[in-house]
C-alpha cells in the first residue's frame, strides 16, 4: 500500500493543479465578493480542455484515478467547471471524449433541475433500464434559477428518447457506479474548501474580543469536520482507486452524510455574513446542499450498500479492496 | 497511489490468521474474550499464546532487525494489530510492548535497557502496563503529582496512578513520574516491575469490565538510575512520541468492522435486517467504519516512509472513535439482550471495548483539541 500519488500521478496532480490554482480566488467586484450564486469558470474550462484533460481517463496509463483527481480539484474552487460528467462518467463509460459540457441524470429528472444541462451538449439519460447518450442539439432545455451554485436547466417538454444511442442495460449499474464516485470527489472537494474558507475566516473575525476560531464550541466542531472531509476524500480516492462498487457506495454514502454537519457548522461559523451573496462561503456550501440529495441521497446509497455487502442472507462479503 | 496489499502483506496475513485459527481455542469469544484484553481468562492464556507467537517470529516482525524484529515496518504491524485486535486480542498487553513501549526504548533507551527490556518483549514474555493517569490528571497529564525523588544511586517514588488497565497481572510498567519542576518539563519515564517492593494494586469493578481498571499505590518504592528512560525532564517528550503509536496502535476499526458482520449475522436471524432502516442504519456504520480504517491507513503510510508524526494521529483516532461507537450503537440498539454475560461473547467484547473508546489514549476532546490546534492552526482560547 502507497498512499502517495506515483511519479507520473504527482507530474498529473501538480499540472493540475497549477491550472486550477490561479482560479481558487474568489470573484471579486470592488472590493467585495461578486454577489452571484455562482460563476462558470469558462477560463479554467477552457484551460483544461486545451490540456485535454477532460479526456485524461482515455489516456493509456491513466483511468478512473487520475479522472477523480481532476473532479476533485476543480471541486475546490469557487467557481465551477462540467468536469465530472465529461472526464470521469462520459469517458469512463464511452470510453470516448463525449461533446461537452454533459449533464448526467435521471430520466424523471428531466423536467426538474438538472447540474448543468442549460449548456450541456451531451444529456446521459439513465432510464432504468438502459442508459442514452444523447445530443442536446434541438432538445428544448431551459436554465433554471437556483440558490444552488450550480448552473442548472430542466427539459421543457417529454422527451423522445427511441431513436437516441443506448449503451445497453449493462451500463445502468455502470452509469451509476460512477455516478456515486463523482458524488463523493465533488462532495470531498467542495467540502475541503468549504472547511478552509471558514478556518481562515475564523482566525481573522473577532468577536468579544478573541477570534471566532478561538472558542472551544467552535474549535471541536471544525475539527470534527475536518475528520468528516478527510474520511470523505480517502474514501473516494479508494473508489477510485478500486472501481468496486461497493467502495463508491460506501464513499458516497459517508459524504452524502458528512454533508448536514459540515454545511450547518460553516454556515454558523460564518454568521450572517455567510449567507450573503457579497461571501464566498455559498460557492462550496450550496453546490453541497444539491449534491446531498443526488441518486437519492444516503439513504438511497444505503440500502443499496447494504443489499451489495449483506444481500446474500447465506454470506457475508466484505469489501474487495480490503 | 495503491490501496492494495503486497504479495508480501497478504502471505503475512494468510501466516498469522493460519496460527490463529490453530491456536485459538472454539470457545474463544464466550469463554476467553468476552471481557476483553484485560480479562482474567484471556490473561491466563496469554502467557503460552505469547510465547508461540514469539516461536512463529510474529511479536515484532515490524521492529529493526538489530532489535530482534525482521524490518517488516510500519504495514506489517497494522495486518498484526487488525488480525489481533479484531479477535479481542488474544496477546493481552504484550501489544503495548510491541507497538510503542519497544519502539519507545529503541529511540530513547540506553543499550543496557534495549538489552534488558526488548528481547522479553520479542519473546513474548512479558506483560505491560502504563501508569500515565492520576486521580487529579487524566486528560490534564502534564498536572501529574507521582514523584521520583532522586535518592542516592536512584529514586524513591511515591504517589499514585488510576485507571491503570492491566496493572493486575501485568509484568512491567511503564511509568510517568515527576522529577523537580513542575508542569511538562518536570515529566521523566520510568520502566519497573510491578511487583517492586511498595507498589500495591487495588482494582478498580468498572461498567465494562470487572477487571480492567486498577489503581496502583507508590510507597517509597525504590528504582535504580537506570529504571529511568531517557534524560530527567524528557519524559513529556517521550510521551508525547510514543502516543503516536498508542493512539492507532489498537486497530479498532477492523474490530468494529467484523463486529458489524456479526451484528448482521444476528439481525437476519431475528429477522431484524429485513426493515430497510435497520439495513440503512449497517451500511452508515459500515461507512464510519472504512473512513477509520483509511484514515489509520494514512498514519501508517507516513509511519512506514518514516515521516515524523503528524496531526492524522488525532483525524483518525477520533474517526475510530465514531466508528466504535457507530457499530456499539446497533448492539445496543437491537441486540441487548446479546450483551448480558451470559450472551454473545463477541459483541460483549467489541460494545465494552467501544465504549471505553472516546476515553482510552487521550479523551475525544482531547483529539478534537490537537486537531483545532496543530492540524487547523486555530488560536488557543482565553
Amino acid at each position: 500500500m502507497d498512499l502517495a500519488f506515483n511519479d507520473e500521478q504527482r507530474v498529473l496532480h501538480d499540472a493540475i493543479v497549477q491550472i486550477v490554482t490561479p482560479h481558487m480566488d474568489i470573484p471579486r467586484s470592488g472590493p467585495t465578493v461578486k454577489p452571484v450564486e455562482f460563476m462558470y469558470a469558462d477560463r479554467l474550462d477552457h484551460e483544461l480542455a486545451e490540456g485535454e484533460f477532460f479526456s485524461i481517463a482515455l489516456i493509456d496509463g491513466c483511468g478512473l484515478l487520475e479522472a477523480a483527481m481532476l473532479v476533485y480539484e476543480t471541486a475546490r474552487a469557487p467557481l465551477v467547471i462540467e468536469a465530472a460528467g465529461s472526464a470521469l462518467i462520459g469517458a469512463l463509460l464511452t470510453g470516448e471524449a463525449l461533446p461537452r459540457p454533459v449533464a448526467v441524470a435521471r430520466m424523471e429528472d428531466l423536467p426538474r433541475a438538472v447540474r448543468f444541462l442549460d449548456r450541456a451538449r451531451t444529456l446521459i439519460v439513465d432510464m432504468g433500464d438502459d442508459v442514452a447518450i444523447v445530443s442536446t442539439d434541438g432538445l428544448p432545455i431551459a436554465p433554471v434559477h437556483t440558490m444552488f451554485a450550480y448552473p442548472m436547466g430542466r427539459v421543457l417538454e417529454k422527451v423522445d428518447l427511441s431513436g437516441s444511442r443506448r449503451l445497453g442495460p449493462s451500463a445502468v449499474p455502470r452509469l451509476r457506479h460512477l455516478c456515486r464516485l463523482a458524488i463523493a470527489l465533488e462532495t470531498a472537494g467542495a467540502m475541503q474548501s468549504a472547511i478552509d474558507f471558514t478556518t481562515q475566516y475564523v482566525k481573522d473575525r473577532r468577536v468579544f474580543g478573541r477570534p471566532v476560531g478561538s472558542f472551544q464550541a467552535v474549535q471541536h466542531r471544525l475539527a470534527a469536520d475536518l475528520q468528516k472531509a478527510r474520511g470523505c476524500y480517502w474514501l473516494a480516492m479508494r473508489a477510485a482507486w478500486s472501481d468496486v462498487p461497493a467502495d463508491a457506495e460506501i464513499a458516497t454514502l459517508y459524504a452524502q452524510r458528512a454533508i448536514k454537519a459540515v454545511n450547518y457548522d460553516t454556515h454558523q461559523f460564518n454568521g450572517a455574513l455567510g449567507m450573503t451573496l457579497e461571501h464566498a462561503l455559498h460557492f462550496w456550501t450550496f453546490r453541497l446542499r444539491i449534491l446531498q440529495g443526488e441518486l437519492g441521497g444516503a439513504r438511497a446509497q444505503a440500502t443499496t450498500l447494504a443489499e451489495t455487502m449483506w444481500g446474500d442472507p447465506s454470506s457475508v462479503p466484505v469489501p474487495v479492496s480490503r | 497511489m495503491d490501496f492494495g496489499w503486497t504479495t508480501s502483506d497478504d502471505a503475512y496475513r494468510a501466516e498469522l490468521v493460519s496460527f490463529l485459527t490453530q491456536e485459538l481455542p472454539n470457545n474463544w469469544w464466550d469463554s476467553f474474550a468476552y471481557d476483553g484484553p484485560s480479562g482474567p481468562e484471556l490473561m491466563n492464556n496469554a502467557g503460552s499464546f505469547n510465547r508461540k507467537l514469539a516461536q512463529k517470529d510474529l511479536i515484532v516482525r515490524h521492529w529493526p532487525q538489530a532489535y530482534g524484529g525482521q524490518d517488516a515496518g510500519a504495514w506489517k504491524q497494522i495486518i498484526v494489530s487488525e488480525e489481533m485486535w479484531s479477535r479481542g486480542e488474544p496477546r493481552s498487553s504484550l501489544y503495548l510492548g510491541a507497538n510503542w513501549a519497544g519502539p519507545a526504548i529503541m529511540k530513547f533507551g540506553t543499550e543496557a535497557q534495549k538489552h534488558r527490556f526488548l528481547r522479553p518483549i520479542a519473546d513474548g514474555e512479558v506483560l505491560w502496563c502504563q501508569g500515565f493517569s492520576e486521580p487529579e490528571a487524566g486528560t490534564d497529564l502534564a498536572n501529574m503529582k507521582t514523584r521520583a525523588e532522586p535518592d542516592g544511586d536512584g529514586y524513591v517514588i511515591n504517589g499514585s496512578k488510576v485507571w491503570t488497565s492491566y496493572a493486575a497481572r501485568a509484568d512491567t510498567m511503564f511509568l510517568l513520574a515527576r522529577v523537580g519542576a513542575t508542569g511538562k518539563g518536570g515529566v521523566s519515564c520510568f520502566i519497573l516491575p510491578v511487583d517492586a517492593a511498595g507498589i500495591t494494586v487495588r482494582p478498580i469493578p468498572a461498567i465494562h469490565s470487572p477487571h480492567d481498571f486498577n489503581e496502583v499505590f507508590f510507597t517509597d518504592v525504590r528504582v535504580p538510575a537506570d529504571a529511568r528512560l531517557g534524560e530527567e525532564g524528557q519524559g513529556w517528550d517521550i510521551v508525547t512520541t510514543i502516543l503516536h503509536y498508542e493512539r492507532i496502535g489498537a486497530a479498532r476499526y477492523e474490530f468494529s468492522r467484523r463486529t458489524l458482520d456479526h451484528i448482521v449475522t444476528h439481525l437476519k436471524a431475528r429477522g431484524l435486517f429485513d426493515d430497510p432502516a435497520i439495513r440503512g442504519e449497517c451500511s452508515k456504520a459500515l461507512a464510519e467504519v472504512e473512513a477509520a480504517r483509511l484514515l489509520t491507513y494514512v498514519v501508517i503510510d507516513g509511519r512506514a516512509k518514516n515521516l515524523p508524526p503528524s496531526a492524522d494521529t488525532y483525524v483518525a483516532r477520533y474517526s475510530m472513535i465514531q466508528a466504535d461507537h457507530a457499530v456499539a450503537n446497533l448492539s445496543s440498539t437491537y441486540l441487548p439482550d446479546l450483551l448480558t454475560h451470559d450472551g454473545d461473547g463477541m459483541l460483549r467484547a467489541h460494545f465494552t471495548a467501544a465504549i471505553t473508546a472516546g476515553i482510552a489514549a487521550g479523551a475525544a476532546e482531547v483529539q478534537l483539541n490537537m486537531i483545532s490546534g496543530r492540524y487547523l492552526g486555530l488560536p488557543h482560547g482565553a
